[in-house]
């Protein structure tokens, strides 16, 4: 049994005749496959326009470099940067039509503009035309838009945050309950996994469009449809996390007794916990994104005056919002990944 | 050294009543195992790697559910009914310290007493100051400075961990510790350190020890009484002195690779004659 044993080297038996030969890398069946791929293309590209598509934009290019003298795309772009440009930043109301105006106790950096209007009246007494002036006050707030998207953007941010606080708190459970190792019984571990799926399934705009048919329009829609959509993807992570923890600390407690709990507390939590603080930080990067979004639906934020201002065709007003959230993402995404780099 | 004691009912901590193992694929990890350890012995489990050293000691606190036989600690039979009780009663001293590296030294050990402390306690870390004093002594008692009490258990070097396991391994006073290869990842000098707290400790408090090892040197060294083991069974059970060269040799005879099967008979052949088999009534 010791005697080393050596495959033989595969020679060949003298006299026969190899066969070298390799094949065609091509066949018919590569070839239909490409004509399939090739006809669902086109037939694809057309229903999704994409030919106009093409069209359109070389027209667009030739615009721009002057060698055609109409696009539509161009015209369409001119025409909203002109009504975009310059953004709104300031507000002027009529102070008749304000309700509570005291001319003792203006808002801060507010001052009354008085305009006249004339107007061209015929005097039906002695048919001749008059001029008559009407003076009208105006109260102007030089930056009083700019203020009412900041306070609209911090409700947006605070939407976000009570978000992505809820959906940590719904995980934390729904984790434990989807993790293999931890869950109580085959049956919690299939409702807890059914619940994620679920969750994560809908997206955020469809499911706060019925929540504001539910809690009315305003901030609690929002807020419930960014926490249970990012609940069921931190479920999921999360769950996974505890799944593939190293087993050995786990071990050396359940070997005295602890319990699953403390096992898990103690054991397991310490070690996913920097990868539990960055998806917490991409799901509250990611609120704050959705939640400017969902304010279109009337979830609150930034997104409900976003499309309030739009239909009212006041594209100065939306250049200003569309700036606003531009920095505040910009900057928040700037504080997520110094935070991230700080912590993990 | 105490002298080693055979079993008698009343002595005996840990009885394991014919104890076999076949893992699912059809290995057998253990056969028929009869082995009791009285209250307050060093007992070294000896052998070459896949003897099943660790699948033994592991049937002590329901790590490992034998196929057939049973354990018994203190009169008390282990069964899924008993388990929670006994465990809080047998520690564990783990090969790789199992420490969680990314805890604090402290929270290590306060980890070890957590079978009892309440479950609101336990979650927000507030243990008792009675409970903290405690971990402070043995991290004193193992050897470790103040300075250690907050570091990352990650931190530490491979002795100092194991003193960390030593330490949370005693915080609910153990009638009995099962250290499983405590010193297999630790140089010569290290390995002595740590055996000997798992001793002087054990018989501070008169714990039985069930210590598994692969180094003959510190088995003679640190046991009250040696029982090799092949391939699942027991060939030699005796005081060190008993274990001479000779019966090394043979316990360790063809044995240098894990995959190596021992030829049939071999056990037969490395009992040495006069050893004596406990087996308990």
């Amino acid at each position: 049994m010791s005697t080393m044993r050596v495959k033989p080297f595969p020679v060949p038996i003298a006299g026969t005749q190899l066969a070298w030969k390799l094949d065609h890398p091509y066949t018919a069946k590569h070839l239909l496959i490409v004509l399939v791929l090739l006809t669902s293309l086109i037939y694809t590209g057309q229903r999704t326009e994409m030919d106009r598509m093409v069209t359109m934009t070389v027209q667009a290019i030739g615009k721009l470099a002057g060698l055609t003298d109409e696009s539509q795309v161009v015209r369409g772009l001119s025409r909203i940067g002109q009504s975009m440009w310059p953004p709104e930043i300031g507000e002027k109301e009529e102070v008749a039509r304000l309700s509570q105006f005291d001319r003792n106790d203006l808002p801060w950096f507010s001052y009354i503009e008085v305009q006249e209007r004339r107007e061209q009246r015929m005097n039906l007494q002695t048919l001749k035309m008059d001029v008559e002036t009407e003076r009208i006050e105006y109260l102007v707030k030089p930056v009083g838009y700019l203020w009412t998207v900041f306070v609209k953007m911090v409700q947006t941010v605070e939407i976000a945050l009570w978000g992505t606080l809820l959906s940590v708190l719904l995980s934390i459970p729904l984790a434990y309950l989807a993790a293999r190792n931890y869950t109580p019984s085959r049956f919690t571990y299939t409702l807890a996994r059914g619940s994620i799926s679920l969750l994560r399934s809908a997206p955020e705009l469809i499911v706060a469009l019925f929540l504001v048919l539910a809690y009315g329009f305003g901030p609690i829609a929002g807020v419930l449809a960014l926490g249970l959509h990012a609940a069921g993807f931190l479920g999921k992570f999360y769950a996974e996390d505890i799944e593939n923890a190293d087993r050995k600390p786990q071990e050396a407690l359940e070997a005295i007794g602890a319990g699953k709990l403390k096992t898990l507390w103690y054991g397991v939590l310490p070690q996913v916990l920097p990868q539990y603080i960055a998806y917490t930080l991409y799901i509250l990067d990611r609120n704050i994104r959705m939640a400017t979004v969902i304010g279109l639906v009337g979830a609150g934020g930034i997104g409900q005056e976003l499309k309030g201002r739009f239909d009212m065709f006041q594209y100065d007003h939306v250049a200003t919002i569309l700036i606003a959230i531009f920095i505040v993402v910009f900057l928040l995404d700037q504080f997520s990944a110094r935070l991230r780099a700080r912590l993990i | 050294m105490l002298p080693p004691v055979y079993p008698s009912k009343k002595l005996a901590m840990i009885e394991f009543h014919h104890i076999s193992k076949t893992w699912p694929d059809g290995t057998r990890a253990l056969s028929d195992i009869s082995l009791a350890v009285p209250r307050g012995q060093f007992c070294v489990v000896l052998g070459p790697s896949g003897a099943g050293k660790s699948t033994l000691l592991r049937a002590v606190n329901g790590l490992m559910r034998p196929s057939t036989g049973r354990v018994v600690i203190d009169g008390t039979e282990l069964t899924p009914a008993t388990e929670r009780e006994l465990r809080q009663r047998v520690a564990m001293i783990h090969q790789h310290f199992n420490l969680t590296l990314r805890m604090s030294v402290s929270g290590n050990v306060l980890a070890g007493l957590l079978p009892q402390v309440s479950i609101g306690r336990a979650l927000l870390g507030w243990f008792t100051p009675a409970h903290r004093a405690r971990a402070c002594t043995l991290l004193a008692r193992v050897g470790l400075a103040p300075k250690h009490l907050q570091r990352r258990a990650g931190e530490l070097s491979g002795g100092q961990q194991q003193r960390v396991g030593i330490a949370r391994a005693f915080m609910l006073d153990p009638e009995v510790v099962l250290a499983d290869e405590p010193v297999a990842s630790l140089d010569p000098k290290i390995s002595r350190d740590i055996l000997t707290l798992i001793r002087d400790a054990a018989r501070e408090r008169n714990t039985s020890v069930l210590c598994s090892l692969h180094q003959v040197d510190l088995a003679r060294e640190f046991g009250d009484r040696i029982v090799g083991m092949r391939d699942g069974r027991i060939v030699f059970d005796g005081t060190p002195a008993r274990f001479t060269d000779e019966v090394v040799e043979r316990l360790y005879a063809g044995a240098h690779w894990e995959d190596v099967a021992a030829p049939s008979g071999a056990e037969e052949n490395t009992l040495p004659q006069g050893s004596l088999l406990p087996v308990s009534a």
